[in-house]
């Protein structure tokens, strides 16, 4: 009897990490280049157990985890701006940290430093590097969808978009930004990259979705919630007979 | 007459057991894929009571409640989009393979991803399997194609948790396996709920014969045979 309050609330914290990860989601909403979190559920082990020959098996609940981020595609979003960038299909902008560490990131709203270096919204540059030369505005700027830069006809760099094997395994740092892993693989170059000047990936939360979403959740939380009234219930009748 | 107070308490042990499925059905009722369990209930038996003295036939009792063999619900759930380039679900019957540590296991849950070898997998790892048996590569651009998944038919598939089945394949399903959407859970929210409300007063049901009994009991040890007055 007491199993059954357990997987009761082994069913509840599930639903609390779905809850989460909606909550998450919702923060960010008009994120450039976010992607929602992928929340799986399982079942738990079964407890099998023989009453006069038969086989009787109950479960322990379910349990939820993150894995990952969504591959799906945000809406393109037209800014004007020239040297913002957006990512159709899969590749990630390479970035460099503070630390020297290099980042992944789909959010293409990238900038010119003081020194004339291309600088995402975070401060991080471009990695490589392209610097705009002195006196060329970053209007005169054109980027190719497979990533090449120029300027009045003068090559001045190449947009390298990379992927690793299981973006899902990218250790997210905040800011947008991934760092691989040894689960995740070593980023590789993307082999049709597709770029679009001017523009930004919108974030791919879908508002009634996750609205929808929430609203399930809730109630699979309250119900898995009912469930652990019922067997404190059935242990107070049990409770009540007397001698 | 206490022959009646075991009878009552293997209804109500029954009505535990049904309770603790029940609780599993609701905490899954969110989980891609899951299909619910169910135990019949079935009478233990009966005995026949005859007459000590000149052997004449009194009539049967039942023993009580008995569990049968617990079944899985295999009938296929809603399938709901995702548009997650590596979520599956299977229309119809059948199941995904993959390959454990422990040999090849059965799912519905087809909430998949991919390792660093490139290969789709499970969420805990196990490299999903085409129809020849081989692992699955995620193509260049992220994606796998649904006809790449094998969809096996397994008869008699037995629960292991973790989403998996443990089964024999006999070749090819008839189910259709599509892109981008998941099977929802086979649980129907509304009908677990009535049924905990049924379970939990045939188990009070179950709790107020004993207590009768017990007070029937009472009164005969200690008021037959008292002499009045």
């Amino acid at each position: 009897m007491l199993e059954g309050l357990y997987s009761a609330a082994a069913g509840m914290a599930a639903q609390q990490q779905q809850l989460d990860a909606i909550g998450n989601d919702l923060a960010n909403l008009s994120t450039t280049g976010y992607k929602t979190e992928r929340v799986a559920f399982s079942d738990l082990l079964y407890n099998r157990f023989d009453v006069a020959g038969t086989e009787t098996t109950t479960g322990a609940g379910a349990n939820a985890r993150t894995i990952g981020v969504s591959r799906a595609q945000g809406s393109i979003r037209e800014t004007g701006d020239h040297l913002h960038m957006a990512i159709e299909g899969e590749g990630f902008f390479q970035v460099k940290r503070a630390n020297g560490q290099v980042a992944l990131t789909r959010d293409g709203s990238f900038g010119v430093d003081a020194s004339g270096t291309l600088v995402s919204s975070g401060g991080d540059r471009l990695e490589p590097p392209i610097k705009l030369p002195a006196g060329v505005s970053p209007d005169e700027v054109s980027i190719s969808a497979d990533g090449k830069v120029t300027a009045g006809g003068k090559t001045l760099g190449q947009v390298k978009l990379v992927t690793v094997a299981a973006p899902d395994r990218l250790l997210a740092d905040g800011d947008g930004r991934f760092s691989p892993t040894t689960a995740s693989g070593a980023p590789s170059a993307v082999s049709a990259p597709h770029i679009h000047q001017g523009a930004l990936e919108e974030s791919n939360v879908n508002m009634g979705r996750e609205m929808a979403l929430m609203i399930s959740t809730q109630r699979a939380f309250q119900m898995s919630s009912t469930a652990i009234q019922n067997e404190s219930q059935m242990m107070a009748i049990a409770n009540q007979l007397k001698p | 007459m206490d022959l009646g107070l075991y009878i009552a308490a293997t209804g109500m042990i029954a009505e535990q057991t049904r309770q603790d499925q029940l609780s599993n059905d609701l905490a899954n009722a969110t989980t891609p894929g899951f299909k619910a369990d169910r135990t019949p209930q079935h009478s233990f038996g009966s005995m026949l009571l005859a007459n000590t003295q000149g052997g004449v036939a009194v009539g049967s009792v039942d023993m009580g409640v008995a569990l049968g063999k617990t079944y899985t619900d295999m009938t296929p759930a809603s399938i709901q989009e995702t548009s997650e380039p590596l979520d599956f679900a299977i229309q119809g019957d059948g199941f995904f393979a993959v390959k454990t540590a422990q040999g090849v296991r059965y799912t519905r849950n087809g909430q998949f991803t991919s390792s660093a070898a490139g290969v789709l997998t499970d969420v805990s790892g196990n490299p999903v399997l085409d129809q020849a048996g081989a692992p699955v590569k995620v193509g260049a651009n992220g994606t796998v194609p649904a006809s790449a998944l094998g969809a096996f038919e397994v008869p008699g598939a037995a629960k292991q948790g973790e989403n998996l089945y443990t089964g024999t394949a006999a070749g090819k399903a008839g189910g259709t396996v599509h892109q981008g959407s998941l099977e929802g859970s086979g649980v129907d929210a509304a009908k677990v709920m009535v049924d905990m409300i049924t379970s939990l007063r045939t188990f009070q049901s179950g709790q107020q014969a004993i207590q009768t009994i017990g007070q029937t009991l009472q009164l005969a040890a200690t008021q037959v045979g008292s002499v009045n007055g």
